[in-house]
């Protein structure tokens, strides 16, 4: 077939170039900005290491640095920083994926029936700003005191950022691209699954950016409270025992895992939202 | 150019596209006492036309376009094309918006797939029927880009790439180029004309660009200042065949000059109604 744009193509740059230039620039954005926060990781490590060295704070109220990765060293050996990490790391998620299964889809309700909203939109406004970990002791009660009510817990505190951003989110919804939509033919439910979820998925996915850490919190807090496995249980005991290279391991550990759990979702954000332009910094 | 994916209708009959017949509306008014934005609008606009609704900001026109769209509800009166009464959107009278409305999150080409499979189309045909339109508003090589990456002028080209690909009786058009730069819109008018020219669909086409309508449309509507009525029919007798050389031509320059000033009426009124 032969085309008017066959003679004009040539004037314009291929989409494909510009991503590819874009792509390559900010790699070298992001191994620049890894670098910079690699160093400043580094500096606290030797400042915490020299200032423990001198002899200018107590070993026991700040042990150094080389003890505690050697401990650490040590429980990696032995196994037990396994089971604790990946305890923590199963409370946190778990109680994270029941808080976004139910408070996504009550939050996109909540944007369209009238009636869920003036139901659901008072109690989160007295629940939100609420200590959560003032109900662990009903959860106790209502449930165990081993996962069931560590998770409920989790769960509970997930759930609000989570709700108000994608009710915000879906409620903000441009009726542009959804006329769009139905004039080209989507069925009115159609729109919600193709054109109200994507769009309102930057906000759900900030949502759900804040909910992990909350999450990560609760967990360590309700496991420094109930005692047991897990960063926090093992924490509270060491400290019990007066072991202060035990409770700064489990420091490292938090901050390790904290580490990993926000980049990958920051990873997930990026690959879920390409087309955004926050992923063309 | 020569194009098989838009179907030669020329040949058909010059039948009614759209009847308004007595539609009003008014805004914020659930207890009666909102602000009337349409009153009484009763207007055929022909088949195969291209019809210009023009007026000054807030006279309405674009609320009209959306009840014929059906995008919001009629309050008053009735709209009907060949399918019958408006009710709801439908694809048969697909739109293209001031600020393009491209789904972000889908590619140049996914967004033009998107209406073709809506129409049932299966995903092969799609995309190689996409691919026709892409190359036919000249965005070739620009098939995987997301809009966000394109300029406006080449996101209204998608958008319109992707409500012709539809292939809609009726093509609603709502300010469409209003958002563009002075040399972009002077382009994107001349190949709107060639691609009607060719199509030969009903065109509605909202401005505020007295230029903007003669040069496009065969006749023109012009609405009064707020409540919105039409105010005048007019016949724009030009050759069908319009290129930039159009625009020196006497005719096209008393056309406009007449036009405008019968505009201009309505947005005193309109300015001086607003303070």
């Amino acid at each position: 077939m032969t085309s008017a744009g066959d003679g004009n193509t040539t004037v314009k740059l291929p989409a494909e170039a510009l991503q590819g230039q874009r792509t390559s620039s900010a790699y070298r954005l992001a191994l620049g900005d890894a670098g910079v926060q690699a160093a400043v990781i580094l500096f606290l490590c030797v400042l915490w290491e020299t200032v423990t060295r001198l002899d200018l704070v107590h070993p026991f109220l700040l042990p150094p640095l080389s003890q505690v990765l050697q401990r650490l060293w040590e429980d990696i050996l032995s196994g037990t920083v396994f089971v604790d990490l990946a305890l923590t790391l199963y409370r946190a998620l778990s109680g994270f994926f029941i808080a976004a299964a139910i408070a996504i889809p009550l939050g996109v309700l909540m944007s369209r029936s009238a009636a869920l909203r003036w139901f659901f939109d008072p109690l989160i406004s007295v629940g939100f700003p609420m200590p959560k970990i003032a109900f662990l002791p009903i959860f106790i009660l209502w449930f165990d005191i081993f996962d069931t009510s560590k998770i409920i817990m989790v769960a509970f505190s997930c759930f609000f950022p989570i709700v108000t951003a994608t009710f915000a989110g879906t409620s903000a919804v441009d009726k542009w691209p959804v006329w769009s939509a139905r004039s080209l033919g989507a069925k009115d439910r159609e729109v919600l699954w193709e054109v109200v979820l994507p769009l309102a998925s930057p906000q759900i996915i900030t949502g759900l950016q804040i909910a992990l850490p909350v999450g990560m919190i609760t967990t360590v807090v309700t496991e420094m409270l109930m005692g047991g496995r897990g960063i926090g249980g093992t924490m509270i005991t060491a400290g019990r025992f007066a072991d202060s290279v035990g409770v700064f391991t489990g420091i490292v550990e938090i901050a390790f895992l904290g580490f990993v759990v926000i980049r990958s979702l920051e990873y997930i954000r990026g690959r879920l939202l390409v087309w955004h332009p926050e992923s063309r910094r | 150019m020569t194009m098989a994916a838009i179907q030669d209708r020329s040949h058909a009959d010059s039948g009614t596209g759209i009847v308004i017949d007595g539609v009003s509306h008014s805004y914020g008014s659930r207890h009666g006492s909102g602000v009337l934005a349409l009153d009484n609008i009763n207007l055929d606009i022909r088949e195969n036309e291209f019809h210009a609704l023009l007026g000054p900001s807030g006279c309405g026109k674009s609320t009209l376009l959306y009840l014929i769209g059906g995008f919001i509800p009629i309050q008053q009166g009735t709209i009907a094309t060949r399918k019958g009464k408006v009710t709801a959107p439908g694809p048969e009278r697909s739109i293209v918006f001031q600020n393009f409305a491209l789904f972000p999150w889908k590619t140049v080409l996914q967004n033009i797939v998107y209406g073709l499979k809506k129409q049932g189309i299966g995903a092969a045909e799609a995309e190689s029927r996409a691919r026709e339109f892409i190359n036919l508003v000249q965005l070739k090589g620009f098939e995987n880009a997301y809009p966000s990456q394109l300029s406006g002028g080449m996101q209204q080209r998608a958008a319109i790439a992707r409500t012709l690909a539809v292939d809609p009786e009726i093509l609603l058009m709502d300010e469409p180029f209003g958002a563009l730069d002075a040399q972009t819109r002077r382009v994107m008018q001349e190949e709107l004309r060639a691609i009607w020219q060719r199509s030969r669909k009903t065109v509605v086409f909202v401005t505020h660009d007295v230029h903007e309508a003669v040069f496009l449309a065969d006749r023109i509507s012009i609405m009064s200042a707020r409540p919105g009525r039409i105010q005048h029919v007019i016949d724009v007798n030009l050759p069908q065949d319009r290129g930039e050389e159009i625009l020196e031509r006497p005719e096209f320059l008393e056309l406009s000059e007449r036009i405008w000033r019968l505009v201009r009426e309505q947005a005193i009124s309109a300015s001086r109604g607003e303070h």
